[in-house]
């Protein structure tokens, strides 16, 4: 499978390109309260946006025949969305030249990790916020995700320095 | 802000990810430098995922959000799995306390040992990344006695002084707690609803005990037991916590191959109609945890898995 990098990372380090959370392109995401088991080019500003209306109580779709409604979420203070894909072998290639290979390999300290055979990760889209999407009602306050998206506050201050005695 | 799902025809998998802002600015910095590795869990010893920045240096922890039947629409694509990824540091000294309890239970016992020593590890070599990181020796105070020989420091577990730094991480998380307004109990919960959003803020020992299930989920548990007397919380009626097999995990779970493409999340579908039904004050108790302890798992919409 291939979203099991988790597997490769046994083996190989997967790296994430710094460079490419810089200024990717603004990616539009919604989030689906179905299952859809693919992953691929799909037309859906043809099929799924043009539909989306403002309603009473907030966005409403439809998807497959069932009545979808929707918010808009944004993402935690501080943090940025990134969609993240594995850079193909190929594009890889061209990337570096030797030269600045080197060049990189003195700059850092030789556990700089990168290896011949690792992976590269790196982000091709950013977000600011999405629209979660729920199943004939609003997700709303109570949705499992947006005690989610609290996550970052409290993680701040479970791993936040203790104060000196 | 089309074409920018990397589709160019042919399947991709896209990772849906939430990174701290200021890792944008580093990346002026530096060319390479983030690299995911896997290093042991502290609480479960298992193998899990973090991302390492080797310019601060600093450690992040990536819990995943994802709840059943639910996808992405990403521009013009779809990415199964709906699931949300974020990167959030970490404080290391949880991560190398593992190490040095190991140590004193195991090898050294009771001895002083220098610290890349006592952090070596077959299973997880990329552990000695966390010698890189700064200001340990200070970190190190806090669970330690240490010695210098030769101006060369050397370390000892020391459960009273961890205890008490465990108490001080308890405190801060209660306070984020209540600044985030997070409901920790049956009774702060109901209590809300029926006198229309007056907190009773006297109940400070459901945000400890939350705290506490917060904090355990990054120590042993036989240290989360030790917590738990050291804050003098009353036993649990029966052990509720969830088995460290149930960590969040990095984005390894299946993807049931359906034929069915209209599989909606028949969960959601259920509580919509049953909740239609019911009067808003047993929606009210619907909602209410049972558990008492709560643990990250709860903000990554996986299920409480209750021992017996």
């Amino acid at each position: 499978m291939e979203n099991s990098y988790e597997e490769t990372i046994d083996k190989r380090r997967v790296h994430l390109r710094p460079d490419t959370l810089r200024d990717p392109a603004p990616a539009s995401l919604h989030l689906l309260p179905c299952e859809v088991p693919v992953n691929r080019p799909t037309p859906v500003g043809r099929f799924f946006t043009p539909a989306i209306r403002m309603g009473r109580d907030g966005l409403e779709a439809s998807f497959r025949g069932r009545s979808l409604r929707g918010e808009e979420v944004v993402v935690p203070p501080g943090f940025v969305g990134y969609v993240v894909t594995e850079e193909k072998a190929e594009v890889l290639m061209g990337k570096q030249d030797d030269h600045e290979r080197q060049e990189q390999e003195l700059l850092e300290p030789p556990e700089a990790l990168e290896r011949d055979c690792d992976r590269f990760m790196g982000a091709t889209a950013s977000f600011s916020s999405f629209t979660v999407w729920g199943l004939e009602s609003i997700p709303g306050p109570d949705a499992k995700l947006r005690g989610a998206l609290s996550w970052p506050s409290l993680a701040a201050a479970i791993h936040a320095q203790v104060p000196e005695d | 802000a089309r074409g920018a799902d990397g589709g160019d025809g042919a399947s991709v998998w896209q990772h849906v990810f939430l990174l701290p802002e200021y890792l944008k600015d580093d990346s002026k910095k530096m060319k390479s430098g983030l690299v995911f590795v896997k290093l042991a869990n502290p609480c479960s010893g298992e193998g899990t995922i973090y991302l390492f920045n080797m310019c601060l240096p600093q450690l992040f922890e990536i819990k995943v959000f994802k709840e059943k039947n639910h996808s992405w629409f990403i521009n013009e694509s779809v990415q199964s799995g709906g699931l949300l990824h974020f990167a959030t540091p970490v404080d290391p000294l949880f991560l190398l306390l593992h190490y040095l309890i190991k140590a004193d239970k195991e090898s050294f016992q009771g001895k002083f040992q220098p610290l890349d020593q006592v952090v070596m590890d077959d299973m997880f070599p990329d552990c000695i990344l966390l010698l890189k990181l700064p200001e340990l020796e200070k970190l190190l105070q806090h669970v330690t006695e240490e010695k210098e020989v030769d101006k060369k420091k050397y370390y000892k577990y020391s459960k009273e002084k961890t205890l008490k730094w465990l108490g001080k991480k308890v405190n801060q998380t209660m306070a984020a707690l209540k600044t985030n307004k997070v409901n920790v109990s049956a009774r702060v919960q109901s209590t809300a609803f029926f006198s229309g959003g007056q907190v009773s803020s006297d109940k400070d020992e459901d945000y400890v005990r939350y705290a506490h299930g917060l904090i355990s989920d990054y120590i042993p548990k036989q240290l989360s037991d030790d917590l738990s007397k050291y804050l003098k919380l009353p036993e649990p009626p029966a052990s509720v916590r969830n088995p460290p097999s149930k960590k969040a995990k990095l984005s390894d779970e299946p993807v049931m191959a359906k034929e069915d493409y209209t599989k909606f999340n028949s969960k959601d579908f259920k509580t919509v109609k049953k909740n239609s039904k019911m009067t808003a004050a047993q929606k009210a108790l619907a909602k209410v945890d049972k558990s008492g302890m709560k643990s990250i798992d709860s903000f990554f919409g996986t299920k409480h898995v209750k021992k017996k």
